[in-house]
């Protein structure tokens, strides 16, 4: 499946305003954690704001493990298709 | 003059199931290495107020060996929490019969000055301000006393104060950086044993010192965390609210421990979402009324205790996660007091919790009263106060009961399982506080 240019945009302005970071900065497949300096309190913040505005449930393995802003946007979309993976 | 500082740093948990328990549980350790990992602000403090004539020198030290050669030193000045003291005091000792001067200071030398002072050429009672200046001035005339005592009030105040030296910690690996803006607590629990021991009254210190401080250390780290090395920070509620909007603008990321009070702050509570605050520490104590009852000297927890879910939603809605700190083995606590405090956890959406056994450290409130009733050891028992492991008779279970109940709680709260639940949990408090159709990059926290 090929990624939705509007969701990962969507993502990214989401994690920009979440993490106080310039949304031109952050790239697809960079580690929010070890790039960007978001903590864990930003990051189920993030993943909560996702959830909110995309209408989806997170599978709980994505609490740990949805680190970049290109993998939030893929899951975000198979989630909108119905699907796992 | 060359002045070594040196902070103990490698308290562990004498309980071998305990600590073969902590290598499996994720938050526990991680907790455990953030308080493991914290600089002493205490030693930066004695750096700032030494004569520019000195050479300062700060380590840490995990452990004290005795085959490990000494670093050259003039004066030699040590801290160590209670768990530690006798490495401490060893380190003294070896320092000593090498000729070096040592100086002992910090809670527990406040608390247990003779038996520190068998130990030193001269001890620091309570703070470092008033006292520190005068010690190296003495020392280097040649008349060093065997006891100072550092101001008990106004230690903020100039000319005792002084800017931490952040700057020794530049090249370090630590988690956090600590900046004290208080000392003190005006609920004096009885098993406390911070900095309410060696004050005699709240100190407070002026904002606009602490935001010093705060950029001072900003210099040195570039976006550390920020913990407030304080006990109670928003006793003084008008200070807080000047505080937080001084704070914000820095942009930095924070902690800090409190009291659940806060929750009927709205205007302090919103401040603190803005402020780059991300958790508060909160002693809760126990789950129950019945548990909390004679733990202060007003029963000011006990009278607090019924809204204390109410109270953790209120806060935790903003956005700031509350990790919630429980007591076990007060003395209204049975065995049931496990279960309880596992039950109210999962009910309270607490992101992250701590859980510690009662510990009597020495000359505290709690610990006259356990000798009294005769449920201390005969002998000294420091190296066991780690907060975790079991130093007194609890009053309604055995220390059996209590030790397994530990173990049992910390299986049921420090798990990946439960993690995610409170994770999960917390995710759906802060998706309530968004506006529906809101677009993702309004901030709702």
């Amino acid at each position: 499946m090929t990624r939705s240019p509007h969701i990962e945009a969507e993502v990214r302005a989401l994690i920009s305003e979440i993490a106080r970071q310039d949304a031109s900065l952050i790239r697809s497949d960079e580690d929010l954690v070890e790039r960007l300096g978001v903590d864990s309190l930003q990051g189920l913040q993030i993943l909560a704001g996702v959830e909110k505005h995309f209408d989806v449930r997170l599978p709980d393995d994505d609490l740990v493990h949805l680190r970049t802003v290109g993998r939030i946007a893929d899951r975000v979309q198979q989630l909108q298709h119905g699907g796992r993976s | 003059m060359r002045i070594g500082l040196i902070a103990m740093s490698g308290v562990r948990v004498r309980n071998a199931e305990l600590a073969a328990l902590g290598v499996t549980l994720p938050q526990f350790v991680s907790r455990g290495k953030v308080i493991a990992s914290l600089p002493s602000l205490g030693l930066l403090t004695v750096a700032a107020l030494t004569p520019d004539d000195c050479d300062v020198v700060y380590r840490e030290l995990g452990e004290v060996r005795c085959d490990a050669p000494l670093e050259p030193f003039d004066l030699v000045g040590i801290s160590s929490f209670t768990a530690q003291i006798d490495e401490a005091y060893a380190l003294a000792d070896r320092y000593r019969a090498a000729g070096v001067p040592v100086v002992l200071g910090g809670l527990h030398v406040s608390l247990m000055p003779d038996e520190a002072a068998a130990h030193a050429d001269s001890i620091v009672l309570y703070g470092a301000e008033g006292a520190w200046p005068q010690l190296v001035a003495d020392f280097q005339a040649g008349r060093l006393r065997p006891r100072y005592e550092g101001l008990r009030a106004g230690v903020f105040d100039s000319p005792h104060y002084a800017v931490p030296r952040f700057d020794l910690l530049a090249g370090r690996e630590y988690n956090r950086v600590t900046v004290q803006t208080s000392r003190g607590c005006p609920l004096a629990c009885e098993f406390c044993a911070a900095s309410l021991r060696i004050t005699s009254s709240y100190q407070q210190k002026p904002v606009e010192k602490v935001i010093a401080e705060i950029r001072a250390a900003l210099a040195v780290r570039p976006a550390p965390f920020f913990e407030l090395a304080d006990d109670n920070t928003f006793v003084n509620r008008k200070w807080g609210r000047e505080f937080l909007r001084a704070v914000t603008p820095l942009g930095i990321r924070w902690f800090t421990e409190t009291d659940i009070s806060i929750a009927d702050d709205d205007a302090l509570l919103d401040l603190l979402a803005d402020s780059g605050c991300r958790q508060v520490l909160i002693g809760f104590e126990s789950p129950d009324a019945h548990g909390l009852d004679g733990l202060d000297p007003r029963n000011w927890k006990k009278q607090r205790s019924a809204r204390y879910l109410e109270s953790i939603d209120r806060i935790q809605s903003r956005g700031i996660t509350v990790n919630g700190c429980f007591i076990v083995g007060l003395d209204n606590h049975t065995p049931a007091v496990f279960e309880m405090v596992r039950d109210f956890v999962r009910q309270s959406g607490l992101l992250e919790v701590q859980v510690t056994v009662q510990t009597p450290f020495p000359n505290t409130p709690l610990y006259h009263r356990l000798r009294r009733e005769g449920r201390l050891p005969e002998g000294r028992y420091w190296d066991r106060c780690t907060l975790f492991d079991v130093t007194y008779q609890p009053k309604r279970m055995s220390v059996e009961e209590l030790e397994s109940g530990l173990r049992w709680l910390f299986g049921e709260l420090y798990n990946e399982r439960e993690f995610l639940r409170r994770k999960r949990q917390y995710m759906e408090i802060v998706k309530a506080r968004m506006q529906p159709g809101a677009p993702a990059v309004t901030k709702t926290w």
